[in-house]
């Protein structure tokens, strides 16, 4: 019981983080099929920018509101400048986002120094419940996370703007001739995904110091859970996001983390030979 | 995708198009990879010593990289200030190595052949030495000079080291860690070579000291979730962590046991490449307590070290300070004691500097003086332990001229 519950939460959380950085390249990769390889960089503006405001006398919980607004816009400049050249060539793209993420990275490190910074989170600490201690920080992540799902549940499904871009996905050409403003719908699109990776670099930057590299560390796998979610639709990358940060939380407990961390990539590999079109594909007619 | 949707923006590759991309790639070319050349300032009479430094100023590894090129600046407008070397002014050639082994290889061979160096100063990690050691000392037959602290049995001719070995870093530290920690030793790492080398040796001292290793576990560099670990040093009444973990992931592993109550409980963290500039890695408060052992630290405040730190702060600011645990020290100490080597060797010439490096010694220097030991191209130094209290180091136990116990 004793070890149970606080690997029962640890899991919840990592997961939880994990999921929300994937939410982002989820977004972007499935609506508009641009594989974004500058998301780990969003993500690092997001918790750069918590770190100047915070230095600059800013309180971190305003820090963290601005920061998914200051990355979408960053994204959106992005769009209309760059990434819509791109849309033709998803392999350039692919090229192009990585060269945009490589200048944003440097130039950051140039900002830092090389060197590694921490912000205090606004709510910081442990909280104890007799023996088992469980992060305050942690718990604030678990409940944004499943808030931001909520909202994009109902952004994407419930709402006018979800459903052109739902329509701008199936059927651009079509969509257009509708009069929906595909372009505009792509703009905002990606812009959301920016932000989003925002708001998961301003909800890390308490949990892992501030350093460049901070989001490639985590680009990889969340590669991993868009593809082994299935491109095509938001719950995809949730559901792959979530097998993919819960085993990579969970295997550290019973077997070698090195091997736990190769481990990851053969059972996703397993399910992708398994369920090709990703788990939660409806195979389309 | 697919290329229907937006042929829009499909473009035919036409001759002016041709003509900016090609344009594009050659100043892209002529740009360069980042090599810099520091010219000596006045008028000489006499052709420059080139000293090539070869170091990471980008890439993850660029915290260390960039002090020891801003020590090397430093050191070297000293010498040339002070009337050269041998009525030589000394010209620093700097090359960036990007924490890449491969376009280091590249790079320290344009040193060597293309700039005809005298000497080469660099490298942080030891697969940045073990990758750019032969195309420097073997088939470049230059002098070479590693500064960091590093894992030991580096034995190469030629190669001298001056920053602190496993025997430096343990032989006094370890049994302060017993008296002032436990017994009960627990040992997270990076899977890479220094974390492994460097527990080989330091589980024998434990051992020897009545210590017991728990637990021993290698870690992906790049790992950022340590909970199943921190529960098993919570269960197994672990009394110090002696943590080989690097950056980023350490700040989460460090996090994790604070919330945990590691500290609260009695534990106490260890960690031998934290310095002053890792201290901003996590929030003071979770690393209170946390001890190291390291060659220098501004706290010793002692009167050559405090001039070299304020010089240096005066001229590169308060980003990246002068601090131990990247090899700033080592490459301050390097380019002294060559520079030392040279006057009394009367000559630039690889055999000659080499046989004076070997018995050269620095009346002072960051943390005080120090002294190769012959025949084993490595440095008795003096060595202290520090604890952090508030976010700052406390020097609690210093140790003289510390054998290097390597290549004996």
């Amino acid at each position: 019981m004793n070890s149970i519950l606080p690997f029962l939460f640890d899991l919840l959380a990592y997961t939880a983080v994990f999921v929300i950085i994937v939410l982002g390249l989820g977004v972007i990769a499935s609506m508009m099929g641009i594989f974004n390889f500058a998301h780990g960089e969003f993500l690092l503006l997001g918790a750069y920018s918590v770190f100047f405001l915070d230095r600059a006398g800013v309180p971190p919980w305003m820090g963290m509101v601005c920061a998914p607004i200051i990355v979408g816009v960053v994204g959106l400049f992005l769009e209309r400048f760059a990434i819509r050249r791109f849309y033709a060539t998803p392999v350039v793209a692919m090229l192009g986002t990585y060269a945009i993420g490589l200048v944003i990275r440097e130039a950051v490190r140039t900002a830092l120094g090389g060197q590694f910074y921490t912000v205090v989170a606004p709510l910081d600490g442990p909280i104890m419940f007799g023996d088992l201690s469980i992060s305050k920080w942690r718990t604030v992540v678990i409940v944004v996370t499943l808030l931001v799902l909520l909202g994009c549940w109902i952004l994407f499904k419930k709402t006018n703007f979800g459903l052109k871009v739902r329509a701008a996905l199936e059927n651009p050409m079509l969509a257009r001739a509708s009069g929906v403003a595909v372009n505009r719908v792509y703009s905002a699109t990606f812009a959301f995904g920016a932000a989003l990776a925002g708001l998961a670099g301003a909800l890390m930057v308490p949990l892992y110091p501030l350093n460049a590299d901070m989001g490639v560390t985590f680009l990889i796998k969340a590669f991993l859970a868009v593809m082994l979610g299935g491109v095509g639709g938001l719950q995809g990358s949730v559901a792959g996001s979530t097998l993919v940060g819960s085993i990579s939380a969970a295997l550290p407990w019973v077997i070698k983390p090195v091997v736990a961390d190769v481990m990851v990539f053969v059972i996703a590999i397993m399910v992708v030979k398994i369920r090709p079109d990703g788990l939660l594909s409806k195979r389309r007619s | 995708m697919s290329d229907k949707k937006h042929n829009d923006h499909l473009e035919s590759y036409s001759r002016r198009l041709f003509a900016q991309r090609t344009s594009l790639m050659a100043g892209l070319v002529a740009l360069g990879g980042g090599s810099y050349l520091l010219q000596p300032k006045g008028a000489w009479a006499a052709d420059p010593i080139k000293v090539g430094i070869a170091t990471d100023l980008t890439g993850p590894i660029s915290w260390g990289g960039i002090p020891n090129a801003n020590v090397a600046k430093m050191v070297i407008e000293e010498i040339n200030k002070g009337g050269g070397l041998l009525g030589r002014p000394l010209q620093m050639i700097l090359e960036d190595t990007a924490t890449n082994e491969q376009l280091a290889v590249t790079k320290v061979r344009k040193l060597v052949t293309q700039d005809k160096v005298d000497v080469v100063f660099g490298g942080i990690t030891s697969s940045m030495r073990n990758a750019i050691k032969d195309t420097i000392v073997n088939r470049g037959k230059t002098l070479y000079i590693y500064p960091q602290l590093y894992e030991g049995k580096e034995c190469t001719p030629n190669l001298f080291c001056t920053g602190p070995s496993p025997a430096q870093q343990c032989d006094t530290f370890i049994p302060w860690l017993i008296k002032n920690g436990g017994k009960k030793f627990y040992l997270p790492s990076a899977d890479y070579v220094w974390p492994h080398t460097l527990n080989e040796y330091a589980k024998k001292v434990i051992k020897k000291h009545g210590g017991e290793v728990i637990g021993e576990e290698y870690f992906p560099v790049d790992h950022t979730e340590y909970s199943a670990t921190v529960n098993k040093i919570m269960t197994s009444g672990v009394n110090v962590v002696f943590n080989t973990t690097i950056p980023p992931g350490v700040g989460a592993l460090f996090k994790q046991l604070h919330e945990a109550g590691f500290g609260k409980k009695g534990g106490r963290l260890a960690c031998v490449y934290y310095d002053e500039n890792a201290l901003g890695i996590t929030p003071a408060n979770e690393i209170e307590g946390l001890a190291t052992c390291l060659d220098y630290f501004s706290a010793i405040n002692d009167p050559m070290g405090a001039k070299i730190f304020n010089n240096y702060k005066a001229q590169f600011g308060d980003k990246s300070r002068f601090c131990a645990g990247g090899g700033a020290t080592g490459m301050w100490r390097g380019l002294m004691l060559w520079a030392e080597a040279v006057k009394e060797a009367k000559s630039v010439k690889r055999d000659a500097v080499a046989a004076a490096l070997d018995h050269a010694k620095l009346s002072d220097g960051p943390g005080g003086g120090c002294e190769m030991v012959p025949g084993t191209r490595h440095l008795k130094m003096n060595m202290y332990i520090a604890v952090s209290k508030g976010g700052q180091y406390k020097v609690v136990e210093s140790s003289k001229m510390v054998a290097p116990g390597e290549c004996a």
